[in-house]
Protein backbone atom coordinates (compact mmCIF):
# COMPACT_ATOMS: atom_id res chain seq x y z
CA UNK A 1 0.00 0.00 0.00
CA UNK A 2 2.93 2.24 0.92
CA UNK A 3 4.27 1.81 -2.53
CA UNK A 4 1.27 2.12 -4.13
CA UNK A 5 1.02 5.60 -2.06
CA UNK A 6 4.39 6.77 -2.71
CA UNK A 7 4.68 6.08 -6.77
CA UNK A 8 1.27 8.31 -6.35
CA UNK A 9 3.29 11.21 -5.27
CA UNK A 10 5.92 10.35 -7.17
CA UNK A 11 3.55 10.67 -10.21
CA UNK A 12 1.84 13.85 -8.97
CA UNK A 13 5.38 15.22 -7.58
CA UNK A 14 6.28 15.68 -11.57
CA UNK A 15 3.92 18.63 -11.96
CA UNK A 16 0.84 19.12 -14.28
CA UNK A 17 2.72 19.54 -17.55
CA UNK A 18 4.23 15.76 -17.38
CA UNK A 19 1.49 13.86 -15.18
CA UNK A 20 -1.29 14.88 -17.07
CA UNK A 21 0.49 14.20 -20.12
CA UNK A 22 1.13 10.38 -18.68
CA UNK A 23 -2.83 10.31 -17.89
CA UNK A 24 -3.53 11.55 -21.88
CA UNK A 25 -1.41 8.84 -23.26
CA UNK A 26 -3.26 6.23 -21.12
CA UNK A 27 -6.60 7.29 -21.79
CA UNK A 28 -6.06 7.41 -25.59
CA UNK A 29 -5.00 3.57 -25.44
CA UNK A 30 -7.33 2.68 -23.71
CA UNK A 31 -9.86 4.19 -26.29
CA UNK A 32 -7.59 2.73 -28.57
CA UNK A 33 -5.07 5.65 -30.26
CA UNK A 34 -2.65 4.28 -31.93
CA UNK A 35 0.63 4.94 -29.88
CA UNK A 36 1.95 7.84 -32.52
CA UNK A 37 -1.08 9.61 -32.36
CA UNK A 38 -1.87 8.80 -28.00
CA UNK A 39 1.60 10.14 -27.49
CA UNK A 40 1.46 12.94 -29.93
CA UNK A 41 -1.28 14.63 -27.63
CA UNK A 42 -0.16 14.07 -24.62
CA UNK A 43 2.96 15.83 -25.63
CA UNK A 44 0.60 18.56 -26.64
CA UNK A 45 -0.99 19.06 -23.52
CA UNK A 46 1.89 18.97 -21.85
CA UNK A 47 3.34 21.94 -24.12
CA UNK A 48 -0.12 23.21 -23.60
CA UNK A 49 0.36 23.75 -19.93
CA UNK A 50 3.70 24.85 -20.12
CA UNK A 51 2.87 27.67 -22.90
CA UNK A 52 -0.54 28.49 -20.14
CA UNK A 53 2.12 29.07 -17.66
CA UNK A 54 4.12 31.19 -19.29
CA UNK A 55 1.25 33.76 -20.79
CA UNK A 56 0.03 33.45 -17.26
CA UNK A 57 3.54 34.75 -15.92
CA UNK A 58 3.81 37.31 -18.38
CA UNK A 59 0.45 38.61 -17.42
CA UNK A 60 0.76 38.73 -13.48
CA UNK A 61 4.22 40.84 -14.10
CA UNK A 62 2.93 43.21 -16.69
CA UNK A 63 -0.19 43.65 -14.67
CA UNK A 64 0.51 43.23 -11.33
CA UNK A 65 2.91 46.10 -10.22
CA UNK A 66 0.05 48.41 -11.83
CA UNK A 67 -2.26 47.20 -9.39
CA UNK A 68 0.22 47.34 -6.35
CA UNK A 69 0.25 51.01 -7.48
CA UNK A 70 -3.35 51.75 -8.11
CA UNK A 71 -3.65 50.28 -4.29
CA UNK A 72 -0.94 53.13 -3.23
CA UNK A 73 -2.39 55.61 -5.16
CA UNK A 74 -6.36 54.98 -4.42
CA UNK A 75 -6.84 52.57 -1.27
CA UNK A 76 -9.03 50.44 -3.65
CA UNK A 77 -7.64 47.07 -3.13
CA UNK A 78 -8.49 45.34 -6.35
CA UNK A 79 -5.38 42.48 -5.97
CA UNK A 80 -6.93 39.30 -7.56
CA UNK A 81 -6.09 39.42 -11.33
CA UNK A 82 -8.63 38.40 -13.91
CA UNK A 83 -7.10 35.63 -16.19
CA UNK A 84 -10.17 34.79 -18.05
CA UNK A 85 -11.55 31.84 -18.66
CA UNK A 86 -8.27 30.13 -20.31
CA UNK A 87 -6.23 29.75 -17.45
CA UNK A 88 -9.05 28.14 -15.18
CA UNK A 89 -9.47 25.45 -17.76
CA UNK A 90 -5.88 24.67 -17.55
CA UNK A 91 -6.26 24.24 -13.75
CA UNK A 92 -9.05 21.83 -14.11
CA UNK A 93 -7.20 19.78 -16.50
CA UNK A 94 -4.60 19.61 -14.28
CA UNK A 95 -6.46 17.83 -11.20
CA UNK A 96 -5.69 14.33 -10.80
CA UNK A 97 -9.18 12.90 -11.36
CA UNK A 98 -9.81 14.93 -14.32
CA UNK A 99 -10.47 12.21 -16.39
CA UNK A 100 -13.17 9.99 -14.74
CA UNK A 101 -15.44 13.43 -15.60
CA UNK A 102 -15.46 11.83 -18.78
CA UNK A 103 -16.97 8.72 -18.26
CA UNK A 104 -19.47 10.29 -15.85
CA UNK A 105 -20.52 12.71 -18.11
CA UNK A 106 -21.44 9.95 -21.03
CA UNK A 107 -22.78 8.01 -18.78
CA UNK A 108 -25.28 9.89 -17.16
CA UNK A 109 -26.32 11.10 -20.53
CA UNK A 110 -26.79 7.92 -21.99
CA UNK A 111 -28.67 6.50 -19.28
CA UNK A 112 -30.83 9.52 -19.55
CA UNK A 113 -31.31 9.10 -23.08
CA UNK A 114 -32.56 5.56 -22.53
CA UNK A 115 -34.84 6.55 -19.80
CA UNK A 116 -36.16 8.99 -21.96
CA UNK A 117 -35.59 11.99 -18.91
CA UNK A 118 -33.65 13.71 -21.64
CA UNK A 119 -33.87 14.58 -25.80
CA UNK A 120 -30.72 15.77 -25.86
CA UNK A 121 -27.00 14.12 -26.97
CA UNK A 122 -24.40 16.33 -25.44
CA UNK A 123 -21.42 15.84 -27.64
CA UNK A 124 -19.35 18.69 -26.71
CA UNK A 125 -16.89 17.18 -24.55
CA UNK A 126 -14.43 20.30 -24.51
CA UNK A 127 -17.07 21.66 -22.11
CA UNK A 128 -16.10 18.65 -19.28
CA UNK A 129 -13.58 20.72 -18.01
CA UNK A 130 -16.56 22.59 -16.76
CA UNK A 131 -17.84 20.17 -14.53
CA UNK A 132 -14.35 19.42 -13.33
CA UNK A 133 -13.74 23.04 -12.73
CA UNK A 134 -17.06 22.72 -10.43
CA UNK A 135 -15.55 19.52 -8.47
CA UNK A 136 -12.30 21.51 -7.90
CA UNK A 137 -14.02 24.45 -6.98
CA UNK A 138 -15.93 22.56 -4.29
CA UNK A 139 -12.76 20.75 -3.01
CA UNK A 140 -11.84 24.31 -2.71
CA UNK A 141 -14.32 25.36 -0.03
CA UNK A 142 -15.19 21.87 1.51
CA UNK A 143 -12.27 19.29 0.78
CA UNK A 144 -15.02 16.78 0.52
CA UNK A 145 -14.38 14.98 -2.76
CA UNK A 146 -17.34 12.93 -3.27
CA UNK A 147 -19.69 15.51 -2.82
CA UNK A 148 -17.67 17.36 -5.22
CA UNK A 149 -18.60 14.44 -7.90
CA UNK A 150 -21.91 14.66 -6.96
CA UNK A 151 -22.25 18.46 -6.90
CA UNK A 152 -20.51 17.86 -10.89
CA UNK A 153 -22.88 14.68 -11.58
CA UNK A 154 -25.91 17.09 -10.84
CA UNK A 155 -24.73 19.60 -13.26
CA UNK A 156 -24.63 17.14 -15.91
CA UNK A 157 -27.98 16.40 -15.14
CA UNK A 158 -29.25 20.29 -15.33
CA UNK A 159 -27.00 21.01 -18.34
CA UNK A 160 -29.21 18.36 -20.09
CA UNK A 161 -32.81 19.41 -18.94
CA UNK A 162 -32.11 23.27 -19.78
CA UNK A 163 -30.87 22.07 -23.23
CA UNK A 164 -33.84 20.03 -23.74
CA UNK A 165 -35.92 23.39 -22.30
CA UNK A 166 -34.35 25.80 -24.23
CA UNK A 167 -33.65 23.81 -27.62
CA UNK A 168 -36.79 25.83 -29.32
CA UNK A 169 -35.84 29.34 -28.10
CA UNK A 170 -32.33 28.77 -29.61
CA UNK A 171 -33.48 27.57 -32.87
CA UNK A 172 -35.78 30.75 -33.24
CA UNK A 173 -32.65 32.48 -32.28
CA UNK A 174 -30.37 30.74 -34.73
CA UNK A 175 -32.70 29.30 -37.44
CA UNK A 176 -30.34 26.53 -36.87
CA UNK A 177 -32.96 23.26 -36.52
CA UNK A 178 -32.31 19.92 -34.33
CA UNK A 179 -29.36 21.61 -32.21
CA UNK A 180 -28.98 23.45 -28.36
CA UNK A 181 -26.86 24.22 -26.18
CA UNK A 182 -25.54 22.15 -23.17
CA UNK A 183 -23.10 24.98 -22.28
CA UNK A 184 -23.56 25.83 -17.97
CA UNK A 185 -23.37 28.90 -18.60
CA UNK A 186 -26.92 28.99 -19.19
CA UNK A 187 -27.45 28.02 -15.16
CA UNK A 188 -27.80 31.67 -14.95
CA UNK A 189 -31.10 31.73 -16.33
CA UNK A 190 -33.10 30.29 -13.35
CA UNK A 191 -31.36 33.95 -11.47
CA UNK A 192 -32.66 36.10 -14.80
CA UNK A 193 -35.21 34.45 -14.92
CA UNK A 194 -37.30 36.57 -12.28
CA UNK A 195 -35.25 39.57 -13.02
CA UNK A 196 -36.94 39.60 -16.47
CA UNK A 197 -40.07 39.23 -14.74
CA UNK A 198 -39.42 42.48 -13.18
CA UNK A 199 -38.44 44.25 -16.09
CA UNK A 200 -41.91 43.71 -17.77
CA UNK A 201 -43.40 47.07 -15.30
CA UNK A 202 -40.91 49.01 -17.32
CA UNK A 203 -42.98 50.66 -20.23
CA UNK A 204 -41.68 50.45 -23.64
CA UNK A 205 -38.80 47.75 -22.75
CA UNK A 206 -40.21 45.41 -25.52
CA UNK A 207 -39.49 48.11 -28.45
CA UNK A 208 -37.45 46.26 -30.74
CA UNK A 209 -36.34 49.14 -32.81
CA UNK A 210 -32.29 48.84 -31.90
CA UNK A 211 -30.32 47.33 -34.70
CA UNK A 212 -27.76 45.18 -33.17
CA UNK A 213 -26.21 44.21 -36.60
CA UNK A 214 -26.13 47.80 -37.13
CA UNK A 215 -24.69 48.56 -33.63
CA UNK A 216 -22.26 45.24 -33.80
CA UNK A 217 -20.99 46.57 -37.13
CA UNK A 218 -19.74 50.00 -35.67
CA UNK A 219 -18.68 49.00 -31.55
CA UNK A 220 -17.41 45.54 -33.07
CA UNK A 221 -13.68 46.29 -33.61
CA UNK A 222 -14.32 46.82 -29.01
CA UNK A 223 -14.59 43.13 -28.37
CA UNK A 224 -11.45 41.98 -30.61
CA UNK A 225 -9.00 40.69 -28.14
CA UNK A 226 -5.87 42.68 -28.71
CA UNK A 227 -8.36 46.32 -28.85
CA UNK A 228 -10.02 45.43 -25.81
CA UNK A 229 -6.82 44.53 -24.08
CA UNK A 230 -4.81 47.96 -25.10
CA UNK A 231 -7.59 49.41 -24.22
CA UNK A 232 -7.98 47.80 -20.36
CA UNK A 233 -3.88 48.43 -20.43
CA UNK A 234 -3.83 51.81 -20.81
CA UNK A 235 -6.73 52.89 -18.52
CA UNK A 236 -5.08 50.15 -15.62
CA UNK A 237 -2.04 52.40 -16.50
CA UNK A 238 -3.83 55.65 -16.43
CA UNK A 239 -5.38 54.92 -12.83
CA UNK A 240 -1.29 53.89 -11.41
CA UNK A 241 -0.38 57.13 -12.92
CA UNK A 242 2.28 55.72 -14.65
CA UNK A 243 4.12 57.97 -16.66
CA UNK A 244 2.92 58.44 -20.54
CA UNK A 245 5.85 55.72 -22.12
CA UNK A 246 4.52 53.00 -19.22
CA UNK A 247 1.10 53.72 -19.73
CA UNK A 248 1.56 52.55 -23.85
CA UNK A 249 3.44 49.98 -22.80
CA UNK A 250 1.41 48.46 -20.24
CA UNK A 251 -1.30 48.88 -23.27
CA UNK A 252 0.65 47.09 -25.50
CA UNK A 253 1.26 43.77 -23.29
CA UNK A 254 -2.01 43.37 -21.86
CA UNK A 255 -3.22 43.22 -25.57
CA UNK A 256 0.00 40.71 -26.04
CA UNK A 257 -1.63 38.96 -22.83
CA UNK A 258 -5.34 38.81 -24.43
CA UNK A 259 -4.41 37.56 -27.65
CA UNK A 260 -1.77 35.08 -26.46
CA UNK A 261 -4.25 33.49 -24.43
CA UNK A 262 -6.44 32.35 -26.74
CA UNK A 263 -3.72 31.11 -28.61
CA UNK A 264 -2.16 28.84 -27.19
CA UNK A 265 -5.54 27.58 -25.39
CA UNK A 266 -6.33 26.31 -28.65
CA UNK A 267 -3.35 23.61 -27.95
CA UNK A 268 -5.65 22.19 -25.23
CA UNK A 269 -8.42 21.27 -27.86
CA UNK A 270 -5.63 20.28 -30.56
CA UNK A 271 -4.34 17.69 -27.62
CA UNK A 272 -7.65 17.00 -26.86
CA UNK A 273 -9.59 16.75 -30.41
CA UNK A 274 -8.64 13.07 -31.29
CA UNK A 275 -10.40 11.84 -28.15
CA UNK A 276 -13.32 14.06 -28.16
CA UNK A 277 -13.77 12.94 -31.64
CA UNK A 278 -13.49 9.11 -30.98
CA UNK A 279 -16.33 9.34 -28.16
CA UNK A 280 -18.53 11.43 -29.94
CA UNK A 281 -18.57 9.31 -32.79
CA UNK A 282 -19.35 6.41 -30.28
CA UNK A 283 -22.51 8.22 -28.82
CA UNK A 284 -23.95 8.85 -32.09
CA UNK A 285 -23.59 5.05 -33.48
CA UNK A 286 -24.95 4.12 -30.12
CA UNK A 287 -27.83 6.44 -30.71
CA UNK A 288 -28.28 5.99 -34.25
CA UNK A 289 -31.69 6.15 -35.88
CA UNK A 290 -33.42 7.86 -32.81
CA UNK A 291 -34.71 11.58 -32.84
CA UNK A 292 -32.66 14.16 -30.56
CA UNK A 293 -31.21 17.37 -30.18
CA UNK A 294 -27.52 17.62 -30.36
CA UNK A 295 -26.11 19.65 -27.65
CA UNK A 296 -23.16 21.90 -28.71
CA UNK A 297 -20.42 24.40 -26.84
CA UNK A 298 -21.81 27.89 -27.02
CA UNK A 299 -20.89 29.34 -30.25
CA UNK A 300 -23.32 28.70 -33.18
CA UNK A 301 -25.37 31.30 -31.15
CA UNK A 302 -22.59 33.90 -31.75
CA UNK A 303 -24.39 35.02 -35.21
CA UNK A 304 -26.53 36.85 -32.87
CA UNK A 305 -24.92 40.43 -32.72
CA UNK A 306 -27.08 41.39 -29.55
CA UNK A 307 -24.18 39.30 -27.54
CA UNK A 308 -21.52 40.85 -28.75
CA UNK A 309 -23.31 44.64 -28.45
CA UNK A 310 -24.19 43.60 -24.78
CA UNK A 311 -20.46 42.53 -23.99
CA UNK A 312 -19.02 46.11 -25.33
CA UNK A 313 -21.76 48.24 -23.54
CA UNK A 314 -21.02 45.78 -20.14
CA UNK A 315 -16.91 46.54 -20.42
CA UNK A 316 -17.31 50.11 -18.57
CA UNK A 317 -19.71 49.30 -15.94
CA UNK A 318 -18.01 46.17 -15.25
CA UNK A 319 -14.86 48.22 -14.71
CA UNK A 320 -16.75 50.80 -12.72
CA UNK A 321 -18.55 48.49 -10.54
CA UNK A 322 -15.36 46.80 -9.82
CA UNK A 323 -13.99 50.01 -8.10
CA UNK A 324 -17.11 50.92 -6.60
CA UNK A 325 -18.62 47.21 -4.84
CA UNK A 326 -17.38 47.23 -1.55
CA UNK A 327 -15.35 44.71 -0.55
CA UNK A 328 -14.62 43.43 -4.38
CA UNK A 329 -11.14 42.66 -5.02
CA UNK A 330 -10.89 41.67 -8.09
CA UNK A 331 -9.37 43.28 -11.19
CA UNK A 332 -11.51 42.97 -14.50
CA UNK A 333 -9.04 42.42 -17.22
CA UNK A 334 -8.77 39.23 -19.51
CA UNK A 335 -12.76 37.84 -18.84
CA UNK A 336 -14.29 41.25 -19.25
CA UNK A 337 -15.91 40.18 -22.29
CA UNK A 338 -18.77 38.77 -20.25
CA UNK A 339 -19.95 35.97 -22.79
CA UNK A 340 -21.47 33.87 -19.41
CA UNK A 341 -24.20 36.52 -18.56
CA UNK A 342 -24.42 37.66 -22.37
CA UNK A 343 -25.07 34.57 -23.95
CA UNK A 344 -28.34 33.18 -21.11
CA UNK A 345 -29.47 36.87 -21.39
CA UNK A 346 -29.82 36.22 -25.20
CA UNK A 347 -32.11 32.92 -24.26
CA UNK A 348 -34.03 34.39 -21.73
CA UNK A 349 -35.16 37.43 -23.35
CA UNK A 350 -35.34 36.07 -27.07
CA UNK A 351 -33.08 37.95 -27.98
CA UNK A 352 -33.83 41.78 -26.45
CA UNK A 353 -31.16 43.89 -26.75
CA UNK A 354 -32.35 46.08 -23.81
CA UNK A 355 -33.58 43.85 -21.39
CA UNK A 356 -30.15 42.07 -22.06
CA UNK A 357 -28.27 44.72 -21.35
CA UNK A 358 -30.54 45.80 -18.05
CA UNK A 359 -30.14 42.24 -16.44
CA UNK A 360 -26.46 41.66 -17.49
CA UNK A 361 -25.72 45.07 -15.12
CA UNK A 362 -28.08 43.65 -12.53
CA UNK A 363 -26.21 40.61 -12.40
CA UNK A 364 -22.68 41.81 -12.62
CA UNK A 365 -22.06 42.48 -8.93
CA UNK A 366 -22.68 38.39 -8.62
CA UNK A 367 -19.94 37.39 -11.25
CA UNK A 368 -17.40 40.37 -9.13
CA UNK A 369 -17.98 38.99 -5.55
CA UNK A 370 -18.46 35.28 -6.78
CA UNK A 371 -14.79 36.11 -8.27
CA UNK A 372 -13.48 38.12 -5.35
CA UNK A 373 -14.60 34.76 -3.25
CA UNK A 374 -12.72 31.95 -5.17
CA UNK A 375 -9.68 33.81 -5.58
CA UNK A 376 -7.69 32.28 -2.80
CA UNK A 377 -9.47 28.81 -3.89
CA UNK A 378 -7.99 29.24 -7.48
CA UNK A 379 -4.59 30.31 -6.63
CA UNK A 380 -4.26 27.79 -4.09
CA UNK A 381 -5.71 25.44 -6.96
CA UNK A 382 -2.48 26.90 -9.53
CA UNK A 383 0.06 26.05 -6.35
CA UNK A 384 -1.18 22.67 -5.33
CA UNK A 385 -1.17 20.81 -8.93
CA UNK A 386 1.90 23.47 -9.86
CA UNK A 387 0.15 24.04 -13.22
CA UNK A 388 0.89 27.61 -13.34
CA UNK A 389 2.94 29.81 -11.18
CA UNK A 390 1.20 32.63 -9.47
CA UNK A 391 3.56 35.05 -7.59
CA UNK A 392 4.13 34.81 -3.82
CA UNK A 393 1.54 37.00 -2.17
CA UNK A 394 -0.93 37.72 -5.24
CA UNK A 395 -4.15 36.18 -6.43
CA UNK A 396 -5.62 34.83 -9.53
CA UNK A 397 -9.58 34.82 -10.50
CA UNK A 398 -11.77 34.99 -13.39
CA UNK A 399 -14.10 37.99 -13.75
CA UNK A 400 -16.75 36.20 -15.44
CA UNK A 401 -16.72 33.20 -13.76
CA UNK A 402 -19.29 30.68 -15.69
CA UNK A 403 -22.61 29.86 -13.47
CA UNK A 404 -21.42 31.78 -10.05
CA UNK A 405 -24.22 31.08 -8.11
CA UNK A 406 -25.05 27.56 -8.62
CA UNK A 407 -20.99 27.04 -8.37
CA UNK A 408 -21.00 29.15 -4.81
CA UNK A 409 -23.87 28.09 -3.39
CA UNK A 410 -23.69 24.11 -3.90
CA UNK A 411 -19.81 24.48 -2.65
CA UNK A 412 -21.07 25.99 0.36
CA UNK A 413 -23.81 23.29 0.61
CA UNK A 414 -21.21 20.60 0.84
CA UNK A 415 -19.55 22.43 3.63
CA UNK A 416 -22.60 22.33 5.50
CA UNK A 417 -23.07 26.13 5.75
CA UNK A 418 -26.65 27.25 6.47
CA UNK A 419 -26.33 29.87 4.11
CA UNK A 420 -25.40 27.72 1.49
CA UNK A 421 -27.79 25.03 2.28
CA UNK A 422 -31.13 27.44 1.94
CA UNK A 423 -29.06 28.72 -1.09
CA UNK A 424 -28.73 25.79 -3.30
CA UNK A 425 -32.55 24.86 -2.16
CA UNK A 426 -33.97 28.11 -3.37
CA UNK A 427 -31.75 27.75 -6.64
CA UNK A 428 -33.34 24.10 -6.94
CA UNK A 429 -36.80 25.74 -6.68
CA UNK A 430 -35.96 28.36 -8.98
CA UNK A 431 -34.93 25.95 -11.35
CA UNK A 432 -38.17 24.34 -11.46
CA UNK A 433 -40.08 28.26 -11.92
CA UNK A 434 -37.36 28.30 -15.11
CA UNK A 435 -38.04 24.90 -16.71
CA UNK A 436 -42.17 25.79 -16.03
CA UNK A 437 -41.90 29.23 -17.76
CA UNK A 438 -39.95 28.44 -20.48
CA UNK A 439 -42.27 24.92 -21.58
CA UNK A 440 -45.12 27.35 -21.26
CA UNK A 441 -42.88 29.56 -24.06
CA UNK A 442 -42.36 26.09 -25.97
CA UNK A 443 -46.27 25.70 -25.78
CA UNK A 444 -46.96 29.35 -27.14
CA UNK A 445 -44.15 28.96 -29.83
CA UNK A 446 -46.16 26.18 -30.92
CA UNK A 447 -49.33 27.35 -31.05
CA UNK A 448 -48.13 29.83 -32.99
CA UNK A 449 -45.92 27.57 -35.55
CA UNK A 450 -49.41 25.89 -36.02
CA UNK A 451 -51.12 28.94 -36.64
CA UNK A 452 -48.45 30.31 -39.30
CA UNK A 453 -49.11 26.80 -40.66
CA UNK A 454 -52.63 27.31 -41.50
CA UNK A 455 -53.21 29.96 -42.06
CA UNK B 1 -0.60 25.97 -48.97
CA UNK B 2 -4.56 26.59 -49.44
CA UNK B 3 -6.13 27.51 -45.99
CA UNK B 4 -9.30 27.02 -44.64
CA UNK B 5 -10.70 28.90 -41.89
CA UNK B 6 -12.72 27.62 -39.19
CA UNK B 7 -14.41 30.79 -36.82
CA UNK B 8 -15.86 30.25 -33.18
CA UNK B 9 -16.97 32.85 -30.30
CA UNK B 10 -13.42 32.54 -29.18
CA UNK B 11 -11.28 30.43 -31.65
CA UNK B 12 -10.12 28.08 -29.13
CA UNK B 13 -13.01 25.21 -28.71
CA UNK B 14 -15.48 24.64 -31.51
CA UNK B 15 -13.73 26.13 -34.01
CA UNK B 16 -10.45 24.09 -33.36
CA UNK B 17 -12.87 20.86 -32.88
CA UNK B 18 -14.07 21.51 -35.92
CA UNK B 19 -10.37 22.32 -37.52
CA UNK B 20 -9.26 19.18 -36.53
CA UNK B 21 -11.86 17.29 -37.95
CA UNK B 22 -12.32 18.94 -41.50
CA UNK B 23 -7.64 18.37 -41.15
CA UNK B 24 -7.98 14.18 -40.78
CA UNK B 25 -11.04 13.86 -43.31
CA UNK B 26 -8.85 16.14 -45.58
CA UNK B 27 -5.29 14.25 -44.50
CA UNK B 28 -7.00 10.96 -45.15
CA UNK B 29 -8.63 12.15 -48.78
CA UNK B 30 -5.14 13.00 -49.54
CA UNK B 31 -5.73 16.65 -49.92
CA UNK B 32 -3.30 19.24 -48.83
CA UNK B 33 -4.43 22.31 -46.70
CA UNK B 34 -4.28 24.05 -44.00
CA UNK B 35 -7.34 24.23 -41.14
CA UNK B 36 -6.96 26.86 -38.90
CA UNK B 37 -9.46 28.07 -35.74
CA UNK B 38 -10.09 31.71 -35.54
CA UNK B 39 -11.72 33.79 -33.60
CA UNK B 40 -14.87 35.46 -35.60
CA UNK B 41 -14.64 38.40 -33.58
CA UNK B 42 -11.63 39.09 -35.55
CA UNK B 43 -12.53 37.17 -38.52
CA UNK B 44 -12.34 40.17 -41.06
CA UNK B 45 -8.01 39.84 -39.86
CA UNK B 46 -7.87 36.02 -41.28
CA UNK B 47 -10.98 35.84 -43.75
CA UNK B 48 -8.83 37.33 -46.66
CA UNK B 49 -6.13 34.77 -48.42
CA UNK B 50 -8.34 31.99 -47.42
CA UNK B 51 -9.91 29.30 -49.71
CA UNK B 52 -12.91 28.88 -47.65
CA UNK B 53 -14.49 29.65 -44.64
CA UNK B 54 -16.27 27.34 -42.08
CA UNK B 55 -18.99 28.82 -40.28
CA UNK B 56 -20.57 27.68 -36.73
CA UNK B 57 -22.87 30.58 -37.00
CA UNK B 58 -25.57 31.31 -39.78
CA UNK B 59 -23.80 34.35 -41.68
CA UNK B 60 -25.86 37.12 -42.40
CA UNK B 61 -23.48 38.73 -44.58
CA UNK B 62 -21.79 37.30 -47.61
CA UNK B 63 -18.29 36.83 -47.75
CA UNK B 64 -15.41 36.78 -50.97
CA UNK B 65 -14.85 33.36 -50.37
CA UNK B 66 -17.12 29.88 -50.24
CA UNK B 67 -18.73 29.49 -46.78
CA UNK B 68 -19.37 26.09 -45.45
CA UNK B 69 -21.31 24.75 -42.71
CA UNK B 70 -19.82 23.62 -39.52
CA UNK B 71 -22.25 22.06 -37.87
CA UNK B 72 -22.48 19.40 -39.76
CA UNK B 73 -19.07 18.60 -38.76
CA UNK B 74 -20.36 18.44 -35.22
CA UNK B 75 -23.53 16.96 -35.07
CA UNK B 76 -22.31 13.98 -38.30
CA UNK B 77 -25.64 15.29 -40.35
CA UNK B 78 -24.74 16.10 -43.74
CA UNK B 79 -20.70 16.32 -42.91
CA UNK B 80 -19.76 14.56 -46.37
CA UNK B 81 -21.20 17.30 -48.23
CA UNK B 82 -19.73 19.81 -46.95
CA UNK B 83 -16.63 18.15 -46.95
CA UNK B 84 -16.97 18.00 -50.44
CA UNK B 85 -17.67 21.54 -50.99
CA UNK B 86 -14.28 22.59 -48.87
CA UNK B 87 -12.28 19.74 -51.13
CA UNK B 88 -14.20 21.65 -54.00
CA UNK B 89 -12.75 25.19 -52.23
CA UNK B 90 -9.39 24.02 -52.13
CA UNK B 91 -8.81 22.34 -55.07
Amino acid sequence: MGMIENLFDFILGMGAPVFVPLIMILVGLLVRMKFKEAFSAGLTLGLAFVGMNMVVGFMMNAISPAAQQFVTNTGIELTAIDGGWTPMSTLAWAWPLAFFMFPIQIAINLIMLALKQTNTLNVDLWNVWGKIFTAVLVIGVSGNVPLAFIVASLQVIIELKLADVNQRQIERLTQIPGVTTTHAMTFINVVLWPLNKLLDFIPGINDKHIDADWLKARLGVFAENHVMGFMIGILIGIFAQYGFQDILMLGVQSAAALTLFPMVAKLFMQALAPLSDAVSDYMKRRYAGREFYIGLDWPFLAGRNEIWVTTIVLVPIILGLAVILPDNKILPFAGIINLSIAVPALIVTGGNLVRMILLSIMTTPIFLYVATFFAPTITNLAEDTGALEVPAGQLMSWSSLELPAYRYLFAHATDFNMLGVIGSIIWIGLFFWYYKGMSARNRRFEAEEKEEQTA
Amino acid sequence: MKRVIVACGSGVATSQTVASKVQKLLNEKGVTAQVEAVDIKSLHQYINGASAYIAITKPKESYPVPVIDGIAFLTGMGMEEELDKVIEAVK
